[in-house]
């Protein structure tokens, strides 16, 4: 079946067969690897995009659900040259090892920071309880939300 | 700018972004916090990177999704390869047959064991089969690869390969496979490796303690759940070598462990370690990359194999499971005298990195202490359980849990606080270690004061 | 997965009628956070999904003239951000936020945890305890009945083959009811309930009346503690009475020993999270 989506602004399609998942049609069809296959049962979060704003476990999603919907993948948060706030603390923090579970854990970050621009730790931890990471014990990831957060606030109070 | 952080931090790398000045705007919360004394000032002069803030050059790609880990690569005309994987955890194989899986859609080879020119592989003993030929020791033993067009036809073939079984009866725990009468894994005894460590006198020793204790402790078995999933793609280049992509973490290893099970010259064999979604030690050693490499001999392409998360707790190996026997001779006034030790490791189906977890496990067991009188013994036995291999630590973990936990329920026991205690007995700059090694830079003393200090340990425990 | 054809039908009768028509390869998606990993597994099968999730009655949260309603494709998220529940039923949101995590909260639904029907549910103990009815529809027509007839036994409830939940509702008399819902998993986020508690009741003049306490994981189904209710009904609230309600409520209850618990444990866990979620509900109508 045809299925069309909005990946990160642009109108992509594919000829997918129904049982595609829109982990699979992201990663074969479409060349965006951002996403990863971790577990494939929404348990680990490797595989979190947004739809429609929301974050979900892609692996879990059929392409065909996703049909005429909007899509932001990890690709879709940063330019070649520029990183998003989000991503610039994830460096100055380190706030990763071996990267695999970076695309997802920055996309139900970004998720959160979209609702509630200044989270407390118990809300960053929450949104994040569904992304596993087996390197860094998520302390730096945590830190790098709440500076992001710490940024705003502070950028707010100024203005 | 104030930030009330509601969780306790760690404050040390907050600290080295203070003393850095990085110019990107120090976060808040570091400055809020105070400063980590300085240990071991000599080694910061010799290398003044020590201690300095880096940033990693593969930040970039990794935080923006554009790193490529194997899964993400892809070649033209590639296969897919998904295992078979034994349905008993101790049986022999009477028969394999592959002829219904071959005529499914899109499949275009099989593997079985007899297949692999030399069918045993392992960083010491090579009693590991790359697919079970004549016997599977483990549930997560392969017996038949399959390759196809799709992950998915590769995935409905193997409900039609028919495997025979004779199954054999089984032995899961460790102590029961010690025993004469238990059923064996393989050749005439389920223990392998043995270790033994002995230093002054120990039972004389323990006769002249003030205190003997004794205690077992036990850990389980782990995995270690890296992100990523075993990963591998093998192609041949148009002269004559294998060439492979895999998330193995020890190239020059793993290219031995090919030569030896393709039966090729090693330089013949190139093996690209990529970036890595985690190992932790648990990709360490081959797992696929012959059967791959023979599949795509047979197919004429590259062929991907990825395991499962189900591969992954099932066939991939994990930290072995501990069975730790403490005696310890101790004096009144906390001073250790004597310890003895044995260990059993429970290594599962096949050796893998079972004997250097066993050395590691068994040097370190009696604990950072000054013991003149000791002796370690270590056995590594096999049970029909996943193969347990390198896992961060190789032992250590496991022992540390049960020497530190016996000495915990030996200050009890003499009330003596347990700090106190510890800093009677840890090593200081020049003591020996069991196996006679002379120690530097010793800073446990240095290092239990500051925990002490920082944690109110005197406030806390009066 | 095997490969399935895909049909997202946009009302009730077309979904049931697919579901007939296509009996018995076909099955029903909701979120797919059940479905698929079965799928995934090998541990169910089909030749056709029907979609429900463009089925605008399914959907959405309201106040209706029977209570409160809700669309069976409701999701967790939803629920936990809704206005309606947290003015008529807070502690649903309390068992929403307890589901999975994030990503499968946006995706889950309410029906599709009822229509899984694990003996842990976190949806159930709270609309078992505020007498919750359901909406089933099938080619033959639709039919309501009590949640509590809608559980039959582990991974089994009352649909017919080919039937959907159309909705859930809470009935307008329940609306505002004092209710408490505490779950216990071997983790803070993404675990099952070793045992998840709901008791609601209200206080009139000094007594309580219409006690209900809903166990789950600890029978083949969410089951209500009677016995512990009868006993509450008509008495003043004090401490030795709550503390007695929850021992009896652990003899109500069926748990099995396994890997994640034993028996004996989840007996102790029963009466902690009773007397609590009794304590709660009580505290909520003094309020």
């Amino acid at each position: 079946m045809d299925v069309t989506i909005t990946v990160n602004g642009k109108e992509r399609s594919a000829a997918v067969p129904p049982e595609t998942t829109l982990l699979t049609m992201l990663r074969t069809n479409l060349g965006l690897t951002g996403a990863k296959l971790g577990c494939d049962v929404g348990d680990c979060g490797a595989c979190t995009v947004l739809v429609d704003g929301e974050p979900v476990n892609a692996c879990l999603m059929l392409a065909a659900q996703v049909d005429g919907r909007e899509v932001v993948t990890i690709e879709g948060l940063s330019g070649f040259q520029t990183l998003s706030p989000l991503q610039e603390m994830f460096d100055l923090f380190s706030s990763f090892q071996c990267g695999f579970c970076a695309p997802g854990m920055i996309i139900s970050a970004k998720a959160l920071l979209d609702k509630n621009s200044s989270p407390t730790v118990a809300e960053v931890r929450e949104a994040l309880a569904g992304n596993l990471c087996r390197c860094t014990g998520y302390t730096k990831i945590i830190d790098a939300v709440m500076e992001v957060g710490a940024r705003t606030a502070a950028g707010a109070e100024r203005a | 700018m104030v930030i009330k952080v509601e969780d306790t931090l760690r404050t040390d790398r907050l600290t080295d972004l203070k003393e850095a000045g990085d110019s990107a705007g120090v976060p808040a919360v570091a400055r809020e916090r105070g400063r980590a004394p300085q240990i071991v000032p000599d080694a910061n002069q010799q290398t003044p990177a020590v201690g300095q803030r880096v940033t990693r050059p593969d930040s970039r790609p990794h935080i923006t999704g554009q790193t490529r880990y194997i899964d993400d690569m892809s070649f033209p005309n590639m296969l897919h390869m998904k295992i078979l994987r034994s349905e008993y955890a101790h049986a022999r194989i009477v028969n394999i047959d592959v002829s219904e899986a071959e005529k499914m859609p899109g499949v275009v080879a099989t593997l079985t064991g007899k297949e692999i020119p030399v069918n045993s592989f392992g960083p010491s003993y090579q009693d590991q089969p790359v697919l079970a030929d004549d016997k599977v020791r483990h549930m997560g033993d392969g017996v038949v690869a399959v390759a196809a067009e799709t992950e998915q036809q590769a995935q409905d073939a193997l409900a039609r390969i028919k495997v025979d079984y004779e199954k054999l009866p089984l032995v899961l725990d460790p102590l029961e496979a010690m025993k004469e009468d238990s059923p064996k894994i393989h050749g005439e005894s389920n223990i392998y490796a043995t270790k033994v460590i002995r230093k002054g006198d120990v039972e004389q020793a323990l006769a002249r303690a003030d205190l003997v204790m004794e205690a077992r402790f036990s850990t389980q078995m782990v995995e270690h759940v890296p992100m990523e999933p075993h990963a591998t793609i093998a192609m041949w280049e148009p002269d004559g070598r294998i060439k492979i992509l895999s998330s193995l973490g020890r190239i020059t290893l793993g290219r031995a462990d090919m030569a030896r099970t393709l039966d090729m010259p090693v330089n013949r064999i190139q093996v690209v370690g990529t970036i890595v979604g985690g190992n932790f030690g648990g990709k360490n050693e081959i797992t696929t990359e012959p059967v791959l490499a023979l599949l795509a001999r047979k197919t004429g392409r590259p062929v991907k194999g990825v395991f499962t998360r189900k591969d992954e707790f099932v066939s991939s190996t994990t930290r072995h499971p501990f069975i730790m026997d403490y005696k310890t001779g101790v004096m009144k006034d906390g001073r250790i005298v004597a310890r003895k030790v044995r260990i059993v490791a429970d290594g599962g189906a096949y050796c893998s990195w079972s004997e250097t977890t066993l050395g590691k496990g068994a040097i370190l067991s009696v604990g950072p202490y000054r013991i003149d009188n000791l002796e370690v013994k270590a056995y590594a036995v096999y049970t029909n359980k996943t193969t347990c291999g390198a896992m961060r630590g190789f032992g250590a973990p496991q022992v540390c849990f049960g020497y530190e936990s016996h000495m915990d329920d030996i200050a009890r026991e003499l009330g003596i606080d347990p700090l106190e205690i510890r800093l009677r007995n840890v090593f200081d700059e020049g003591s020996p270690s069991p196996t006679g090694q002379v120690l530097h830079s010793v800073a446990v003393r240095e290092s239990l004061d500051t925990v002490a200090d920082r944690v109110g340990w005197k406030e806390q425990t009066q | 997965m095997r490969p399935f054809d895909y049909l997202a039908p946009q009302s009730v009768e077309d979904a049931v009628a697919a579901l007939a028509e296509n009996s018995p390869d076909a099955r029903a998606l909701a979120g797919g956070t059940d479905l698929l990993v079965d799928l995934k597994h090998e541990t169910a099968s089909a030749g056709l999904l029907v979609d429900l999730t463009r089925i605008a009655e399914c959907r959405g949260i309201e106040e209706s003239a029977d209570g409160l309603r809700f669309g069976s494709l409701a999701t967790h998220t939803e629920i936990m951000e809704s206005e309606l529940v947290r003015k008529y039923a807070p502690s649903m949101i309390d068992a929403a936020r307890t589901v999975g995590a994030v990503q499968t909260r946006n995706l889950g639904t309410l029906g599709g945890n009822l229509v899984t029907c694990v003996p842990s549910l976190d949806s159930g103990p709270v609309l078992v305890a505020l007498d919750a009815q359901v909406t089933i529809a099938g080619i033959g027509g639709r039919r309501r009945m009590p949640l509590t007839e809608f559980f039959v036994g582990p991974r089994k409830t009352a649909l017919e083959k080919g039937e959907i939940l159309v909705d859930i509702i809470i009935p307008r008399a329940n609306l505002g009811k004092p209710c408490s819902f505490r779950k216990f998993g071997l983790r803070k986020g993404q675990a099952l309930a070793l045992v998840n508690v709901a008791a609601a009741a209200r206080v009139l003049d000094g007594r309580i009346a219409g006690a209900r306490i809903a166990l789950g994981a600890v029978a083949p189904t969410v089951i209500r503690a009677r016995e512990a209710e009868a006993l509450l009904d008509g008495e003043a609230p004090d401490p030795t009475l709550i503390a007695k309600a929850a021992e009896i409520a652990v003899t109500e209850a069926k748990p099995i020993d396994d890997f994640r618990a034993s028996a004996a444990y989840r007996c102790e866990l029963i009466r902690a999270l009773t007397g609590r979620v009794l304590n709660e509900a009580i505290e909520q109508a003094a309020r």
